[in-house]
């Protein structure tokens, strides 16, 4: 299955849900919107036969506020790549969780919600994976604050200092 | 030791303290304490020479030095130093412990290990007491020392050192059955429990030609009850950290240690006696024939150490209930038909 | 039933809880977590019954660094992640680098890329060996494997200065060509090494205690491998056929002739022996390589100040643990605007869970050791 018969599937099946897509690569890439993200995802592995979710990686796009869940899965059985980005609105970041589908998401969007505070909804135990239980804040998040980004915050006298920030 | 060549040596001493009107139990408490002390002062010098020759055997098995530097030569004096260390070093119970168990269990493990030494026969006469149950009362002696182990697991409040202790008490008591079976066989060839009488009676042939099944039998479950590798799985560091002395440190650490080393010396000098035909041997002296002897049986303990890998609790229990203890079973069942054969 | 019997049997009734189970915590702090990796553990006994893993000990948000580093400045920071095979953790951001770029590099740093990239391939499978080894009690494997393991360290010092964090590949080629003599240096060390496989094999492969720990041991059945996106020998051990350096070839892969070692049960066994096998594949490569080696330039021209052309790329290599992605996305800036790193030994751990529970504690640690995690590529 080539790219682009990959994309015709998926934009017949879902044609009011893809946003974008092209090729680029030989890879399918598509952009579409949250609220099905599941089925589209298991459309890709049941009926076009993707079963490895190769990675899946939040993206803040602070100038769209938006966030994005970006899929990258392929296939041990077919060559091709499919690149699924699915958007969610950046103030109610949720999606549904693909870990009925694949066994690997459970991490991976333990992941998200740690660093990005993206939402999953359906998912098992989403906790903090990565980060301590009681860490405040998103730290991949472009808009995150933390006095350790700056070099002497502490030191208000010099131009072009920050003053540390009070709120958490 | 009391019986060197002359055991009117003690007497005498004993009919000098009758003489002077002291009660019989004074000179009878000096006699022990001398003897204690120098058991004493063997099992420390021996367990610090083979902790030195242990690292030497395993670091050149595992293409390196090993110590170098203490004391100049092939760091002779690294376990000296060692044990200085251990023994400077900060006393620490943890405060959920147990405390009196927590600072007996050391003890009562060291003291197991001690007792053994009664019964060992370095020579002709070079024995602390020819006791004639001798075989009997080195068993049952050396299974005390696992009451101490599930002492310190127990009151150490610590998961892994219960884990430790429990598997220790677990491995004791099966590799126990075996290995009396399989020294029941020389002692019928000798027809006698008592460690002197089993060397007299190897003076053509050692008994571990007559009795190799016995032999391996008994070496695999000597080794088991030391707690070394393959069957160390009581303080495996790999799973249990370091098992039931895991919260001891410094002296109390050093005890165990010197214990373990104690252990291992103890059961290789039974089987040098009980198969390897004890201090016979020509040309030198007996007590020489005796350390060599059993020296070399430490050898290939620790030779053992360093090649195998660790196994399994089950299959732990497996060696010893569906293999050790039927091939000790059977050993003994044939030398039994044969003694009573010939005789 | 005795009274004892009947009182854990009122108190499971009410609580829902077995008095016979406890929680024990391996790790942070153990000497079989590889690294700080916490693993609350249910214990029946022996008995595993359940596992948790917790990791996060060395976070340091290693993409947030990315995200505001220029493209080069990252080479460095991917040393860090496998700091047991840093050089493929160099040629994995590369290459995803000048996949994005276009950047074509020299046949020469093709070349070499292949030759230290699976000298590094059997460096970091002889510490796993190695420290394999100690889990299961047997320490002399680790320090006869460590003896080799230096020597590749020699050769890595040897070009790159460095002895574990190497930084030594760029985005267009290689930093340096490799000093005169290298090449003879490989050949010797190589001719060190092939009788000392079989050395090992003495203490592991062929001991029957050995065998008997770890066969049958931590199944992890294929579709549970799929689903758990677990790659590498991981993977492989249950027995499917999937190496990217075959299936999806990327540098020169697809000149070399080489075998993937596959297993058929996917026990802990299987894991072993597929590594094992993968160290003698690395020589046969590295022999490949060295026989027709071109002479030339190592570094492709490139601009010093590296911009990527607005766009995103998931680029992928075939590491010593497994499927080592990189997700680059560019805004044309000269840094990149999302880089996100696919650990594959934080993807094979997950599966961990699901291989542990109804197997003994002393088999816990060999199905972990099997795994082999690197905390710091695990954590990011």
């Amino acid at each position: 299955m080539t790219a682009e018969e990959i994309l015709q599937q998926i934009r017949a099946r879902f044609a009011s849900e893809v946003r974008t897509s092209e090729v680029r690569r030989g890879e399918a890439t598509l952009t579409v919107k949250a609220d099905q993200n599941f089925e589209i995802c298991r459309f890709i592995k049941e009926e076009l036969g993707f079963e490895y979710l190769n990675c899946l990686s939040g993206v803040d796009w602070i100038g769209e506020n938006e966030m994005e869940v970006a899929y990258a899965i392929s296939s041990l059985r077919q060559p091709g790549k499919i690149i699924l980005r699915a958007r969610v609105p950046r103030d109610e970041p949720v999606l549904r969780s693909v870990v009925p589908l694949w066994g690997t998401a459970d991490w991976h969007e333990r992941e998200a919600f740690d660093l990005f505070g993206i939402r999953f909804e359906n998912h098992p135990d989403l906790r903090r994976i990565l980060l301590p239980e009681d860490w405040i804040g998103h730290p991949l998040r472009k808009d995150y604050q933390d006095e350790r980004f700056v070099p002497y915050p502490w030191d208000d006298r010099k131009p072009g200092s920050v003053v540390r920030p009070t709120t958490a | 030791m009391p019986h060197i060549q002359s055991g009117d040596l003690v007497a005498r001493f004993y009919a000098l303290f009758e003489g002077w009107g002291i009660p019989w139990i004074v000179p009878r408490l000096i006699v022990m304490l001398v003897v204690v002390s120098i058991i004493i002062l063997f099992i420390s010098v021996v367990a610090m020479f083979l902790i030195w020759w242990e690292r030497k055997i395993s670091a050149h098995i595992q293409a390196r030095f090993g110590p170098m530097r203490v004391g100049g030569w092939h760091g002779w004096a690294q376990s000296i130093a060692d044990g200085v260390k251990l023994l400077l070093k900060e006393d620490i119970i943890p405060t959920r412990a147990d405390r009196p168990v927590f600072i007996l269990a050391p003890m009562v493990v060291f003291a197991a290990a001690l007792a053994a030494y009664v019964v060992i026969p370095f020579g002709p006469g070079l024995i602390v007491e020819d006791l004639n149950i001798g075989i009997l009362y080195v068993i049952a002696i050396s299974s005390l020392a696992v009451v101490g182990i599930i002492m310190a697991g127990w009151s150490s409040n610590n998961k892994y050192a219960a884990l430790g202790a429990l598997r220790s008490a677990a491995q004791a008591v099966s590799y126990e059955v075996p290995l009396v079976i399989s020294l029941i066989g020389p002692v019928l060839l000798a027809g006698s429990l008592s460690t002197t009488k089993i060397v007299e009676a190897q003076r053509y042939l050692w008994f571990i030609v007559l009795q190799p099944l016995a032999f391996l039998t008994y070496f695999t479950c000597a080794v088991a009850e030391t707690n070394r590798l393959p069957f160390d799985i009581p303080e495996a560091e790999s799973e249990l950290v370091a098992g039931f002395h895991v919260e001891y440190s410094g002296m109390r650490f050093a005890i165990f240690f010197l214990a373990e080393y104690a252990n291992m010396f103890t059961v290789c000098a039974i089987a040098t006696t009980v198969f390897l035909g004890g201090w016979r041997g020509p040309l030198l002296p007996p007590w020489l024939w005796f350390l060599l002897k059993t020296f070399f049986l430490l050898f290939v303990m620790m030779w053992l150490r360093w090649t195998l890998a660790r196994v399994r609790v089950d299959q732990l229990m497996d060696v010893a209930w569906k293999v050790l203890l039927p091939l000790a079973f059977a050993n003994l069942g044939i030398t039994g038909l044969l003694v009573w054969a010939f005789s | 039933m005795t009274t004892v019997n009947l009182h854990l049997q009122q108190v499971k009734e009410q609580t829902g809880e077995s008095m016979e189970e406890m929680w024990v915590n391996m790790g942070p702090q153990h000497p079989s977590t590889h690294g700080v990796l916490r693993l609350l553990i249910k214990l029946d006994g022996e008995v595993v019954r359940e596992c948790i893993p917790y990791m996060g000990y060395m976070h340091r948000c290693h993409e947030k660094i990315g995200e505001n580093r220029a493209y080069v400045q990252i080479i460095p920071y991917t040393d860090r992640l496998d700091y047991l095979a840093s050089m493929y953790n160099n040629w994995a951001y590369c290459l995803a680098c000048e996949r994005l770029m276009g950047i074509q590099i020299p046949e020469r740093a093709e070349y070499l890329r292949v030759l230290i990239g699976e000298l590094q391939r059997i460096a970091s499978h002889l510490i796993w060996l190695g420290t394999f080894g100690l889990d299961l009690g047997n320490f002399t494997l680790f320090m006869w494997c460590f003896r080799e393991r230096e020597m590749v360290l020699d050769l890595f010092e040897a070009v790159s200065g460095q002895r574990l964090n190497y930084s030594f590949m760029r985005i267009g080629g290689l930093a340096l060509d490799v000093p005169e003599g290298w090449l003879g240096d490989v050949k010797a060390f190589l001719q060190w090494f092939k009788p000392r496989l079989p050395e090992y094999d003495r203490l592991s492969t062929d001991n029957i205690i050995w065998q008997k720990r770890i066969q049958g041991v931590g199944i992890l059945k294929p579709e549970d491998a799929v689903s758990y996106a677990c790659s590498g020998p991981v993977l492989r051990g249950s027995g499917i056929r999937w190496d990217l350096r075959k299936n999806d070839p990327y540098g020169i892969y697809d000149r070399f002739e080489f075998d993937i070692p596959v297993g058929t049960s996917g026990d802990v066994w299987d894991r072993f022996w597929v590594r094992r096998q993968e160290i003698d594949q690395s020589v046969r490569i590295v022999e490949q390589a060295l026989k027709d080696i071109p002479p030339g330039p190592v570094l492709a021209p490139v601009a010093k100040k590296l911009r990527a052309p607005v766009g995103d790329i998931y680029s992928r290599v075939e590491s010593p643990r497994g499927e080592l992605g990189d997700y680059i996305i560019a805004d044309g800036s000269e840094k990149p605007y999302r880089y996100k790193v696919r650990a594959p030994t934080f993807v094979n751990l997950s599966a961990l869970p699901v291989m542990l529970p109804g197997y003994l504690v002393a088999d816990a640690v060999a199905v972990l050791g099997s795994v082999d995690i690197v905390l710091c590529e695990v954590d990011r």
